[in-house]
């Protein structure tokens, strides 16, 4: 218990699914949570911020789409003028983009381009916006959600894991650079889960087979802790995660 | 003819009067190095020596040859915000509002402008839009161009509308606008700044990560910075002493007295570095946690207790700066240097080359 205690987390796209469901374990494992999303989805920001109140967890919410440059700035200075610094950075946020899936040939350039924009230069530019003062103080973790698809060339999930696959390249390179300066980055498969975006992707698929997005939580918390101080560059699955812990 | 309350320096002539050059429009940096096809860290060097000696002109990145293990670089780690927001007064007139100090979470004191005309009066109620309102309460007695001013959002709400509807501050040799994060160093922390601590922004985290793993420190403060200009010569040429807010973290005081202990160099990394830690400096010239408003002026015949070196922009002629760095280089010197830097194409301001004195 308590194992984020005293941590400022920023999780992005904390409206619903995974994110709200990392806000409420962090703030229960005693952290102080930023959480957003976009407008469009404000109320179920307004929901997350409420539960996570109801844990008494200082909490933020900022309205921002993380692909946008000025509102990535934005949003990490509203973080640090709350909350004085920032520990540990989810890049949780992410686009599926359309559906029903179509082929990498059938797919709108623009499409691609906001998948890209939003799984991979948005983790790239909150990462930035937000590792220099971790740099600065020798200690932060910063956690990518990946996927399957990023590792798998699965036909119809073309632009989704093309961006996936870059954010763990994201990872690995980062974590390179950052080596030896106690801020870590690492990446988390967090496997199928019953989502909005599962359902959107495969609608036609066996919900019962899904886990929910809360008994994968386990992975990022220790992430989040100052038990991984040492791990970085690492590509969790979050499935084995919870195996390896049952043994 | 406002009556302003200016410190006047003791030392009878400012160093501002006595580096005196003309500074050729096409040296004025329009844009950051990296929209001029350069690095962050490869705008030009002028390492200064204190006491005597040529300058040596190089990269910045070249910045740790001039540095020695047991060094600590403090840096200005104030975040820069978008402090140049527009409003409507009653009467539906459109007004330049500059932030320029946070006094409280809804209290600022502004520089209201029509062009470059200072307007004001107490009792103005002013629509930014976005449902964003302020009301002029006073003028500053001590700084007449000054208005303080309350806004009728707060906290967080506040602070996400002028990230909403501002612009970073600039002058007209910055053309276009650019995106805020193009006003910040690689190690900003909060927001508090209306215009950028910018002797920092040429460093890297690659160029500090090098210097760290050489012996060097690293360490911070944070000095909210006011507004550099009026936008009214007459005013700035008498040098308002403006009241900028700091604080010095126990991290800090620690790190510079033992670097002291040591013998080796405390180096600012910019003016308001220089500020915060002279003003937080105690009577033994040692330094503990410090929070406050500093209004010090350094001249040239100020007693530096902790600070041995600066790591500064160029600086326009007239400008205080210049009084501040005479502490550190006699202004002959200085006036030297600086056309040295102007013969080499040297570029000032903000987005411009750097200059190391030690
Ligand atoms: N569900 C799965 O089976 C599964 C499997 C593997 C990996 N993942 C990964 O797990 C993470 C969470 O997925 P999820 O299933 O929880 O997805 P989700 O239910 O669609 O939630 C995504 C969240 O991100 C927000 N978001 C999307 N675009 C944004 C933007 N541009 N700016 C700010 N917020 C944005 C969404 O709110 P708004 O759209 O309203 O802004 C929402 O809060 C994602 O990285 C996903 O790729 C999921």
């Amino acid at each position: 218990m308590f194992a984020l205690r005293d941590k400022i987390t920023l999780i992005s796209g904390a409206s619903r699914g995974l994110g709200r469901a990392l806000a409420i374990e962090f703030a229960r494992q005693g952290a102080s949570v930023i959480i957003n999303s976009r407008r469009t989805s404000a109320a179920g920001l307004a929901e997350t911020e409420q539960r996570v109140r109801a844990l008494n967890a200082p909490v933020l919410s900022v309205l921002a789409d993380v692909s946008q440059r000025a509102d990535v700035e934005r949003l990490a200075g509203e973080a640090l003028a709350r909350f004085g610094r920032v520990d540990v950075l989810v890049n949780n946020a992410s686009a599926l983009g359309p559906t029903p899936m179509p082929y990498l040939v059938d797919t709108p350039i623009e499409e691609f381009e906001v998948v890209l924009r939003t799984n991979v230069t948005a983790p790239f530019m909150l990462t930035r916006a937000l590792v220099g003062q971790m740099l600065a103080r020798g200690a932060g973790s910063i956690i990518n959600v990946s996927s399957d698809a990023g590792a798998v060339g699965y036909p119809t999930w073309g632009a989704y894991g093309v961006s996936k696959a870059a954010l763990d390249h994201l990872t690995r390179v980062w974590a390179a650079e950052l080596e030896g300066t106690g801020v870590r980055v690492n990446s988390v498969d967090p496997g199928d889960m019953d989502t909005a975006m599962k359902r959107a992707s495969e609608p036609d698929g066996n919900a019962s087979r899904w886990t929910k997005p809360e008994t994968v939580t386990p992975v990022f918390v220790y992430l989040a802790s100052d038990e991984s101080a040492r791990v970085s560059g690492q590509r969790f699955l979050a499935q084995q995660f919870l195996a390896a812990q049952r043994d | 003819m406002l009556e302003l309350t200016l410190s006047e320096n003791r030392a009878g002539q400012s160093a501002s009067a006595l580096v005196q050059f003309v500074l050729p429009p096409e040296l004025e940096a329009r844009e950051p190095a990296e929209l001029r096809g350069l690095r962050r860290d490869a705008v030009r060097l002028m390492v200064l020596p204190h006491a005597s000696g040529e300058p040596i002109h190089t990269r910045f990145d070249a910045l740790g040859e001039f540095l020695r293990a047991g060094d600590l670089l403090v840096v200005n780690d104030s975040r820069t915000l978008p402090a140049l927001l527009r409003a409507r007064d009653e009467n539906g007139e459109p007004i330049e509002v500059r932030l320029a100090h946070r006094r409280a979470e809804d209290l600022w004191d502004a520089l209201l402008l029509n062009g470059r005309t200072h307007i004001g009066r107490v009792g103005m109620r002013l629509d930014f839009g976005n449902d964003l309102h302020a009301r002029i309460l006073a003028r500053r007695p001590d700084l007449p161009f000054l208005w303080r001013m309350k806004f009728d959002v707060c906290c967080s709400s506040l602070l996400d509308l002028i990230y909403r509807l501002g612009e970073p501050v600039r002058y007209t040799y910055v053309p276009d606008a650019l995106p805020l994060d193009l006003y910040q160093t690689v190690y900003a922390n909060s927001p508090g700044s209306v215009e950028m601590p910018s002797a920092g922004r040429p460093l890297t985290w690659e160029l500090l990560l090098k210097l760290k793993r050489n012996g060097v420190g690293l360490a911070s403060i944070s000095l909210h910075t006011g507004l550099s200009s009026t936008r009214d010569d007459a005013v700035d040429a008498r040098h308002p002493n403006y009241d900028e807010e700091f604080h010095v973290p126990a991290t800090t005081a620690q790190a510079v007295n033992e670097t002291r202990a040591r013998g080796g160099r405390v180096l600012a990394v910019g003016t308001t570095v220089v500020r915060a830690l002279e003003t937080a400096a105690r009577a033994d010239d040692t330094l503990a946690e410090t929070r406050g408003w500093t209004q010090l002026r350094i001249h040239q015949n100020y007693r530096l207790r902790l600070v041995d070196g600066l790591l500064t922009g160029l600086h326009e002629p007239q400008a205080s700066h210049l009084d501040l760095l005479s502490a550190f280089v006699e202004p002959t010197r200085l006036q030297a240097a600086y056309q040295a830097c102007i013969a080499r194409g040297y570029l000032w301001h903000e987005f411009g080359d750097m200059n190391l004195i030690v």
